[in-house]
């Protein structure tokens, strides 16, 4: 579904990407670990075109969306639910949903689809007309998600769901990632929570410094040095 | 008691028409976070427009109405493209600066066309004041009060009801996140503009015929009506803005009529520091203070 080849992103002069590849493949959760400052924040950022590679390729379902303005590349079929969540705070839960279908324009088809998040997400139907920066961290990660989905995009990428939430509340987003995948949603997932995100994940990232440096299959390494390595990074020898 | 109605009465109608500079004025720095201060001298470049047309054409105030307005419009877009679109968010000092290089290019542009220092204007409506029951009432400040009333609602309709002013609630809102929902941040930024021209050249339009003259002064007056008015009600909030105009007109009134029309100014400025050391944010702008104050805790 979405393919990154050799892809590089610079703030200024430093390299914050130098050369990443990776892909998500259709209906799968892949998940990309690594530590603070890896470049995963700046790899979706780029992805969803709000910074521009250097170089590189990003194909989404085969079409080069590199370079592309991010409304473009919305109108494409992909979302991004950002790290902090990012909700319309001043706005109302159902404001935020619209804003989430901005760049549709089947009136009947998005009413259709707001009634199906109200649906999969009861809280966010029970508080339609609040502002949104009045919810919880958890309904706002919900919001964020739904907001996301109202595009009815072909792959959704997700940077740090469960940052900053309650334990309790991490195990339901995490919940809501398996389902979303099960009802055959694309999945790119950034997590700092490795062992949450290697059980739901179908094939994961490791990226240190800038760069893609391990790949694989949940469970059938040693899971022990993936987690390690993506909280505190390889240790070099100097 | 006659007189304290009459005088809060007149404050309102004068003030509506300060709540419209507000709004245009908040609209453009809720949308783009940086403070334009060309804002009174585009709305002044279509206010001369006016009169030229006016003064060689002998027009009807209708269709000077129209081309304040046009006029207001065209030279907001041209801030636009000249300070703001260049710069980023982060470079607000930059925009402000540039703003206020137009601002003097604008002021001295409309000289060299109209050199005299006053030029009538077409007035809004004929004939004095009547009398309403124990009250006078001056026509020209009831239709400014009906016009900007009906320009509020119009604004009001376009923010909540149509595609742009969805767009343009998000990037007041979250920008960042606008951007990642699919909007055209910066093609709804100068839509927004050209809305805030409109409405400020509508003002304006109101606050010349109203006085049936004009002067080179106008531009550097209606940003600081403007921006007093804005920051009475609070930094970008758009019913702020609304309430912090009425609230200036008011004020400036009751003021005018108790201490003479030279206190009027200052009476402004003493009540935007008043306001801004006792309650800092402004009137409606202080749940936005602390929400932003939040977010950037949790951050």
């Amino acid at each position: 579904m979405l393919e990154v080849a050799d892809v590089s992103t610079s703030y200024g002069k430093i390299e914050a990407l130098k050369g990443v590849s990776l892909a998500a493949g259709k209906e799968r959760i892949t998940c990309l670990l690594g530590p603070n400052g890896a470049g995963k924040t700046t790899l979706m950022m780029t992805i969803a075109g709000i910074l521009k590679p250097r170089r590189g390729s990003i194909r989404l379902a085969g079409e080069e969306i590199a370079g592309l303005p991010s409304a473009r590349i919305v109108a494409r079929g992909l979302a991004l639910v950002p790290e902090n969540r990012l909700v319309f705070p001043q706005m109302s839960v159902s404001d935020n949903l619209a804003a989430g279908a901005y760049q549709r324009r089947d009136a009947a088809v998005v009413a259709e689809d707001t009634e199906r998040m109200y649906a999969r997400f009861p809280r966010l139907k029970e508080r339609r007309d609040q502002l949104a920066g009045t919810l919880s961290g958890g309904e706002q990660q919900m919001l964020a998600v739904a907001r996301a989905l109202m595009s009815r995009p072909r792959i959704l990428l997700m940077d740090e769901p469960s940052l900053g939430l309650a334990p309790l509340v991490v195990g339901e987003v995490f919940r809501i990632i398996a389902d979303l995948n099960r009802d055959g949603a694309t999945i790119l997932l950034v997590e700092q929570n490795a062992h949450m995100a290697l059980k739901v994940a179908h094939h994961f990232y490791l990226m240190e410094q800038g760069r893609v440096t391990f790949s694989g299959e949940p469970g059938k390494l040693a899971e022990d040095e993936v987690i390690q390595r993506a909280y505190l990074g390889t240790r070099r020898a100097v | 008691m006659i007189d304290l109605i009459q005088n809060t009465f007149n404050g309102v109608m004068v003030g509506s028409s300060y709540a419209l500079l507000a709004l245009g004025f908040t609209l453009i720095f809720g949308t783009l976070h940086r403070l334009n201060l060309a804002y009174g001298p585009t709305i002044m470049a279509g206010a001369y427009l006016g009169t030229y047309a006016f003064l060689r054409l002998g027009i009807g105030a209708l269709p000077v109405a129209l081309l304040v307005v046009i006029g207001a419009v065209l030279a907001g877009l041209y801030v636009e493209r000249l300070c703001f679109r260049p710069f980023g968010e982060g470079a607000a000092m930059a925009s402000m600066i540039s703003s206020f290089a137009v601002w003097m290019q604008i002021e001295e542009a409309a000289t060299l066309v109209l050199p005299r220092h006053l030029y009538a204007f077409p007035p809004l409506v004929k004939g004095g004041p009547f009398e309403f029951g124990p009250f006078l009432v001056r026509p020209e400040h009831l239709v400014m009060l009906i016009v900007s009333a009906a320009a509020a609602l119009i604004v009001h309709g376009v923010l909540n009801h149509t595609r742009l002013g969805l767009g343009i609630r998000t990037v007041i809102d979250q920008p960042r996140a606008a951007e990642l929902v699919g909007v055209p941040v910066r093609r709804v930024m100068a839509l927004a503009f050209a809305l805030a021209s409109a409405v400020g050249g509508l003002a304006g339009f109101l606050i010349a015929a109203s006085e049936a003259q004009i002067t080179p002064m106008f531009g550097m007056w209606a940003t600081t009506k403007g921006l007093i008015a804005m920051m009475l009600g609070g930094l970008g909030s758009i019913p702020g803005a609304l309430l912090g105009g009425l609230a200036l007109g008011v004020v400036e009134t009751h003021a005018q009529a108790l201490f003479g029309p030279h206190i009027r100014d200052l009476i402004a400025w003493g009540l935007l520091f008043a306001v801004l050391a006792l309650w800092p944010g402004g009137l409606l702008g202080w749940r936005r203070v602390v929400a932003a104050a939040t977010v950037e805790r949790r951050v």
